[in-house]
């Protein structure tokens, strides 16, 4: 599969480093072109895209395949739009170019955390929308910001809104991690974030 | 809950198997948005297709090669097939 001529490349590899290069970097992370991004794909897949501001400058961008039964509640694909920041220096690709190296390896911030699965969830809507293939529940993909900072911007405020209840959500999935053997890992919990000042007076 | 009692894990860990994946389930050493979910009832699952792949997360020079990131699209076409089809549940009607 793996191609070194870029004229050949899979549509869904030119997707996803395309999206690896608009810069939703912490702490000043470009939003904009993102959502811009999500429309554009909403507009060529044919679903409808919802926008709800959480607080000035936040917005969570929700795009929609309904489902045949739509009192059912629906699968909720979840996945953050922001990045943590970078130290460029040591970095071997700029990691906003998203070059893909001549065996195949796609170097980016955001490569796994968590773009991946932006894209990920789009083609597969795409395809299987294409195949002409329809479910009985609805299908919303929701694109948060400010994950890396906690999501109080974002999906702590989204989870209170009336149009996050109206999503009438059943079942979630959103980001895991790497496995390096030939497992995948999947996570049913998380631990609880609990920071600590420590304040030493040198005594 | 990760057993077949829960209609959720069993339609995803059902289209895994499907899918000859072999699954490794945990509890996330960090925190996401998950938390707010299951925090307003919700079941969620956190998954990343990207096996064969080191944890470079946050790191310098990460990086996802091609062909995982395109067996990842064929991997949410066979779990999104089996969750939006789960049949009404005893909790909804």
């Amino acid at each position: 599969m793996t191609t070194k001529d870029p004229e050949s490349e899979h549509p869904s590899v030119t997707l996803f480093r395309q999206y690896l290069r608009i810069c939703t970097v912490q702490p000043n992370p470009d939003y904009g072109g993102a959502i811009t991004f999500l429309e554009e794909r909403a507009r060529q897949l044919g679903l409808s895209c919802q926008k709800i501001e959480v607080v000035p400058g936040f917005v969570i961008t929700v795009l929609t395949w309904p489902g045949t039964n739509p009192s059912l509640p629906s699968i909720l694909l979840n996945s953050h739009t922001d990045v943590v920041p970078v130290f460029k220096e040591h970095w071997h690709h700029d990691p906003f170019e998203a070059f893909k190296d001549s065996e195949g390896y796609i170097y980016a911030r955001g490569s796994q955390d968590m773009k991946s699965v932006s894209i990920q969830y789009l083609e597969a809507v795409r395809r299987l929308k294409s195949e002409g293939h329809r479910f009985p529940r609805t299908i919303h993909m929701t694109f948060v910001p400010d994950e890396e900072v906690g999501g109080h911007k974002g999906m702590e405020l989204f989870v209170k809104r009336p149009e996050f209840q109206a999503l009438r959500a059943g079942f979630v999935l959103d980001e895991g991690l790497a496995n390096p053997t030939d497992a995948f890992t999947v996570f049913y919990s998380e631990r609880s974030p609990w920071w600590v000042q420590v304040t030493s007076t040198g005594k | 809950p990760t057993d077949d009692s829960d209609p959720w894990w069993a339609a995803f860990s059902g289209a895994c198997k499907a899918m000859n994946l072999t699954l490794e389930p945990e509890i996330f050493p960090a925190a996401t948005d998950s938390r707010f979910i299951r925090a307003v009832g919700i079941p969620a699952l956190g998954f990343s297709p990207m096996n064969r792949t080191p944890v470079l997360l946050h790191d310098h020079n990460e990086r996802l090669h091609e062909d995982i990131f395109l067996r990842g699209v064929d991997i949410y076409t066979g779990l999104l097939s089996a969750l939006a089809s789960v049949p009404t549940l005893p909790s909804e009607s």
